[in-house]
């Protein structure tokens, strides 16, 4: 049983137009088995907090800390977060050029397990894992993300997801560029990971329809910073019915203007 | 109606493309080659094929010197075993038998080692010769020292040689490759030097009619390592692949210059050199050179040159020449960039738990990696990734050496 604590959480970017504030006070706790929603507007935030828990450099935090089972993870290196047993699968995973994603795949796993995976077992671990997913096995010798298409980059970060083991999954809009059959096979192979590992799960999306196949059992409202609602799953299908209007800031950009 | 007035190209003698300037005559073509020292100018940064040379370092090559005669040289097959059949080893006086026979010294420091050094190693091949020859030159320490080697394939042969350099050196070397006609042969010079390591290296390489060569060099550490390659072709239907590959650690200069020369019809010249740079002064430098004389139709070439740089502070030149005397080719292509590994790349692979060194050490042998893979000659693109992932597994710890190695 593991938990994830984040408290007081504030960041911001540093833009060409000065610093931009961005997380304002985010507060948050997640447990094992558990699986959150976090939904909310266009430019709400929601996705900074998945980098900034994830360590991406151009975040920079001002206060709060993330309590992974008590060990602040925001003094940690990225790599260090991902070994404490934090994964985040990305809207836009990158193409890394030349490195093969065998390669690539092992020398995570090697990384995030302090040893090197027993190279039978690793084998038809993958391949078991690929077929699963209806990936092609020529993906594993092609080069990490590179030409794939969309639908194809999200499975190789499920597929990543269920090798790698985290005991946390961040999923940034896993749901966006998939078609229905897609986004069907990308939510079972989550499902399988969750039902194996009991990770806790914080879905970052727009959308309710992915909550059809991943099914939350909080659903939290992400506006201006921070968290301005929650509730059961119920919650979703509210914002479905009602649009994220009412939880904008005084004077901001409606949802429609953003789009 | 304009009277039509007969134009005759000038006709290169094949034995010497140099000897008749071209109708209208290239920057490379009137550059002396002589094996006199005193033809060249010293050495200066204002003179073009100096310009990126930090020369006061390597300036103990400037003039003739007694050679310490300290490098160990040995020569065996790939494996270890002794020389198969079809090989011949020869010592030779300088300027005795085949040495001196590849064209002739185009710079200072190849005149100076051509000056300095009193003998040969002549390697001849013959036949077909399943297993590459090993060349295994070892610095013996920092005194100044000489090594001419001569590589002549026969006609018809096929042949591997693979030349090896490690250790402590100041080693001026010049290599003189012959090919025969219809003969497909492959050279593969790998540089392993010490930290300190200075090397100064002339190719002259001759690829014979309707003969294939594959030229490769691979350069991975050493002070200062400066190779000069200068081709031509023997005749028609010649086929050059040159293939480079450098790792630049901090406060080292490595250069590497290809001259390609197109001076017979219906020849093809690939050359793809890729360096990656890390550190504070790294500095790397690619200069290649083509020319097509008006005597080349049906020339097709192509030269490319990429740089990965790792971390700021390094410096990649890379410069690409085209001389095109000949408007009836196939093709005269370059490409040269200098990039840069991506925030973006290096956060993707940290957030899967690979810290930051493996994750440049992951992208350089993917690099370089796809260069190899075109080499095509398993015994050959084996060697060279095993020398790569030992120059990235340095101070690696055992398990992820493992990973590495096994790809």
């Amino acid at each position: 049983m593991s938990t994830l604590e984040i408290k007081g959480l504030v960041a911001h970017v540093e833009t060409k137009d000065g610093i931009k504030p961005i997380l304002k006070g985010v507060n948050l706790t997640v447990n094992s088995g558990e699986t959150h929603a976090i939904m909310g507007p266009n430019g709400s935030g929601k996705s900074t907090l998945a980098y900034t828990l994830a360590g991406h450099p151009k975040y920079v935090v001002d206060d709060g800390e993330v309590l992974l089972d008590g060990q602040d993870i925001l003094k940690m290196t990225p790599d260090e977060r991902a070994k404490a047993g934090l994964f985040l699968a990305m809207q836009y995973p990158v193409e890394v050029p030349g490195v093969s994603m065998t390669n690539f795949l092992r020398t995570a796993k090697t990384e995030i397990d302090g040893q090197a995976p027993a190279i039978r077992q690793w084998t038809k671990d993958l391949s078991a894992a690929m077929k699963r997913l209806k990936m092609d096995p020529k993906f594993a010798t092609r080069s990490v993300n590179e030409g794939f298409s969309g639908g194809e980059k999200k499975r190789a970060e499920v597929l990543q997801l269920e090798l790698l083991k985290p005991k946390f999954a961040i999923l940034d809009e896993t749901d966006s560029g998939l078609d229905v059959d897609a986004l069907r096979i990308v939510s079972e192979g989550v499902n399988r990971a969750k039902e194996a590992n009991q990770f806790g799960i914080l879905m970052v999306t727009h959308y309710t329809r992915i909550l059809k196949y991943i099914k939350p059992d909080i659903v939290h409202v992400f506006a201006d910073g921070h968290f301005v609602k929650t509730g059961g799953p119920e919650l979703a299908d509210e914002l479905e019915e009602n649009g994220y209007d009412q939880y904008l800031p005084e004077g901001a950009d409606s949802e429609s203007a953003l789009a | 109606m304009a009277q039509n007035k007969e134009i005759t190209f000038p006709v290169a003698d094949p034995n010497n493309p140099y000897a008749m300037p071209a109708a209208m005559p290239s920057s490379v073509d009137h550059a002396a080659r002589s094996f006199a020292v005193d033809d060249f100018p010293q050495p200066n940064r204002k003179q073009d094929e100096w310009r990126y040379t930090p020369i006061e370092r390597i300036d103990e090559f400037f003039d003739t010197f007694k050679p310490s005669g300290a490098t160990v040289i040995e020569v065996s097959m790939i494996d270890g075993s002794a020389l198969a059949e079809g090989i011949t080893l020869s010592q030779v006086k300088i300027g005795d038998g085949l040495s001196g026979s590849v064209s002739k010294p185009c710079d200072r420091v190849s005149a100076v080692e051509w000056n300095s050094g009193a003998t040969a190693t002549v390697l001849e091949l013959r036949g077909e010769i399943a297993q590459p020859v090993l060349v295994h030159v070892h610095g013996a320490g920092m005194d100044l020292d000489a090594f001419h080697l001569v590589i002549a394939a026969a006609d018809n042969t096929h042949a591997d040689v693979v030349v090896e350099h490690d250790g402590e050196a100041r080693l001026a070397e010049g290599v003189e490759i012959t090919t025969g006609a219809n003969s497909h042969v492959s050279t593969t010079f790998i540089q392993e030097w010490s930290a300190n390591a200075k090397h100064v290296a002339n190719h002259r390489i001759h690829v014979g009619r309707n003969a294939s060569l594959r030229h490769s060099v691979v350069t991975l550490g050493g002070d200062i390592v400066r190779i000069r390659m200068d081709q031509d072709f023997g005749g028609e239907q010649g086929d050059l692949n040159m293939l480079g590959i450098y790792f630049v650690d901090p406060g080292e200069h490595i250069e590497h210059r290809t001259m390609v020369v197109h001076n017979h019809p219906e020849c093809k010249s690939r050359v793809v050199y890729k360096g990656a740079l890390d550190g504070q002064g790294a500095h790397s430098t690619w200069v290649g050179n083509a020319l097509i004389t008006p005597n080349a139709p049906g020339t097709d070439s192509y030269e490319l040159n990429r740089n990965l740089v790792l971390t700021p502070g390094a410096i990649a030149d890379s410069e690409p020449n085209l001389e095109i005397e000949n408007g009836n080719i196939i093709g005269a292509g370059h490409a040269s960039s200098v990039g840069r590994f991506d925030d973006e790349e290096l956060f993707y692979l940290q957030s899967r738990g690979i810290p930051e060194t493996e994750a440049r050490k992951l992208v350089v042998r993917g690099f370089f990696g796809e260069l190899v893979e075109e080499i095509g000659i398993p015994a050959i693109s084996e060697h060279l990734m095993a020398v790569i992932d030992r120059r990235l597994a340095r101070g690696e710890s055992d398990a992820m050496a493992q990973v590495l190695e096994d790809k």
